[in-house]
């Protein structure tokens, strides 16, 4: 029964069946899938395609004739280039790349046999070459399988370069050789040999009978491995899961428990949820947000997680905490809005199948999987998922925890504090202006670029007019980084000057990043402009309110700041005393 | 235990039960390729619990032949 849930494909003649019959014209995401093989590889598009369904994509896929790899990647004009895919995926198989070495490796000597794999790297990554440069399509090409055979029986491992080492090698060579290439990539059919041990994967009878060197059934499980790749690509990769307390991350319930009487710690079955534990915090070190939505009396399951000696899963872990008697429907929206992901981009992860059943029916866009009643299979349920795979981990990635974490303890200290003034007072609000510069001309492009909202006339400068202003006397082109005692939020200010003349000076450009609207930032920037035009004895400030459909929120910036209207212009006298909120500090770079 | 052979045969192929009968071969049935053969084999032993051999596979030419074999591994088609 439980078994069901993860392991029992369904057989490749369903797919094969079920691949004719679908229906994919409704779906907004497409893919198309190029697949080369050196053996027989029947059944895999169906398997893909039908995966690919499953997840709202239409796949269109074009198979090269049998082992066809070499020409169709060769000749410029193939079918395969005329297909034009987004992704290719190139699986090699052992007994092909070592051909008669494959039985008689000990035939050569050991530095033959070393030349032979270097050989066979070198002529595949020419094929590689080729093939980046005749189409912009991502490549996935699989590794090879180690076969358990070998020649030399238990004195392999007492054999210098053994057939095993070579095939080793083979992976190791490849890995190094396409890592600093940006649209290849290698998939570890080595590890999916592993996982499901070759006994099962090869079948002598068909690869005799057909040349089918991966047993039929495996195919559907190897489309399961390719899949993460085409989530990857268009970007339908899971940001968040969000989870239940009572039976998902601890045994029992800790409102009739108690704190002493919930399972989790060192002892089955406590053990399985210390794992899983372990298991998402791996995930969350890099870059899947963790949020919780329990129905709990908060105060009981926050000292479970505050205070419980075996939580692996601390406070901070969590981007956001829903704990309340609110309907789960409810509290993910709030979490959504919260962390400003949308609801595609959510795994729902509850024991209970009646909350599970809402959030199925409420909102579907939610991956909501079903859950064995054996919490020991919790990791499987996740990594059987295949969502959360990305083609490469950013440094951003890795820090989005804390990021999350820090916009979580603003938010939280906001609610839990008077009125703004004193929220403001307390963040300890530190504004940096910075003049722009090799390092930062390109966030301050950036942010020219894409600031909508706290953008005074929403001019747009490319990099290149930033630099040129930069260099000119008649301008000052600044920035402000903005720090609070929860953390950095970077460069999220920028100002542009134009000094028209010695007694008037032109804010072209005044924008401030969403991240740090409403902490009255700005007024610490503009009190810098104000007092560099007093030093250089300049008598007004002009500027100019550029309304957009979406910039409403500076609308009141410049009278608020003191600036009267004169004609068009907003205009303030730099003999005017300026007043900046006493709880902002302003430092000057 | 016929019943249930036509039916896997029906499915793999991807034609109406009717449509087949003991003649049924590659030649009547534009789905039964040679790989799709190799899928229905593969479907038989899993569903009769039943190993054929690469002679028992090669011989395969029409459903008598399946039946044929199926009976030589102590499949009772006739229950």
């Amino acid at each position: 029964m439980i078994f069901e849930i993860m392991d029992n494909e369904q057989p490749l003649s369903k797919y094969i069946l079920d691949s004719e019959k679908l229906e994919t014209n409704d779906f907004k995401k497409k893919i198309k899938i190029a697949l080369l093989s050196s053996f027989t590889i029947n059944g895999l598009s169906e398997s893909l395609k039908v995966k690919c369904s499953k997840k709202q994509i239409s796949c269109i896929s074009y198979v090269a004739g049998y082992n066809q790899y070499n020409q169709e990647i060769l000749n410029e004009k193939s079918e395969l280039y005329n297909f034009s895919p987004d992704i290719t995926f190139l699986i090699l198989d052992t007994r092909s790349i070592f051909g008669d070495l494959f039985h008689f490796p000990y035939s050569i000597t050991k530095s033959a046999r070393e030349d032979f794999v270097d050989k066979k790297i070198f002529e595949l990554f020419n094929l590689i070459t080729k093939f980046t440069e005749n189409t912009s399509s991502k490549l996935v090409i699989a590794n090879l399988g180690l076969p358990n055979y070998s020649p030399h029986g238990i004195a392999e491992m007492n054999t210098s370069y053994s057939f095993h080492d070579a095939i080793i090698d083979f992976n190791k060579k490849l890995k190094e050789k396409i890592i600093d290439l940006n649209s290849v990539y290698v998939f570890d059919f080595f590890k999916f040999v592993v996982k499901h041990g070759e006994k099962n994967i090869f079948n002598f009878q068909n690869y005799l009978f057909g040349d089918i060197k991966i047993a039929l059934d495996y195919i559907p499980h190897l489309a399961n491995e390719l899949i993460p790749y085409i989530i990857s690509l268009l970007g339908l990769t899971k940001k968040c899961i969000v989870l239940d307390l009572d039976n998902t991350l601890w045994g029992g319930i800790v409102g009739e428990d108690g704190f002493e009487g919930i399972r989790l710690g060192p002892q089955p079955p406590g053990n399985a949820f210390v794992e899983f534990q372990k298991y998402l915090k791996a995930l969350s070190q890099r870059g899947i947000i963790l949020a919780i939505n329990s129905k709990n009396n908060f105060e009981d399951a926050i000292h479970v997680i505050r205070e419980h000696p075996h939580m692996v899963l601390k406070e901070d872990d969590f981007a956001c905490m829903k704990i309340n008697w609110n309907d789960k429907a409810s509290n993910m929206n709030e979490i959504a809005k919260d962390l400003n992901i949308g609801l595609e981009s959510f795994v729902f992860f509850d024991d209970d199948p009646v909350n599970r059943e809402l959030i199925k029916q409420i909102m579907p866009e939610i991956t909501t999987p079903e859950l064995p009643h054996d919490p020991s299979r919790y990791s499987d349920v996740i990594q059987s998922l295949h969502d959360f795979s990305v083609f490469q981990i950013t440094n951003e990635d890795t820090k989005r925890g804390e990021m999350y974490l820090q916009q979580k303890k603003r938010n939280e200290f906001q609610n839990s504090t008077l009125n703004l003034t004193d929220f403001l007072k307390t963040l300890n609000l530190e504004i940096k202006i910075k003049k722009s510069n090799d390092f930062t001309i390109p966030r301050i492009s950036q942010l020219i670029m894409k600031t909508n909202q706290f953008n005074l006339s929403t001019k747009r400068y490319q990099e290149e007019e930033i630099k040129k202003f930069s260099k000119d006397e008649k301008m000052l082109v600044g920035c402000a980084q903005i720090q609070d005692k929860f953390g950095d939020n970077g460069i999220t200010g920028v100002f542009i000057v134009n000094k028209i003349n010695s007694d008037e000076w032109f804010l072209d450009t005044f924008l401030l990043s969403c991240r740090v609207m409403g902490r009255e930032v700005e007024k610490a920037i503009l009190h810098y402009i104000i007092d560099e035009a007093k030093k250089n004895n300049v008598k007004r400030i002009k500027a100019k309110f550029i309304p957009t459909i979406k910039n409403k929120p500076i609308e009141n910036f410049l009278p608020d700041s003191g600036f009267f209207l004169e004609n068009d212009f907003w205009i303030y006298n730099v003999e005017k005393p300026f007043n900046t909120p006493e709880f902002l500090t302003l430092r000057v770079e | 235990m016929s019943e249930k052979l036509y039916q896997i045969i029906s499915r793999v192929m991807n034609i109406d039960i009717n449509q087949l009968n003991d003649d049924s071969s590659p030649t009547t049935i534009s789905n039964w390729t040679s790989f799709n053969g190799y899928v229905l084999l593969d479907e038989l032993e899993t569903n009769f619990d039943v190993k054929f051999s690469i002679d028992e596979a090669m011989d395969v030419k029409n459903i008598a032949d399946i039946k044929r074999h199926l009976k030589n591994h102590g499949v009772n088609l006739d229950e």
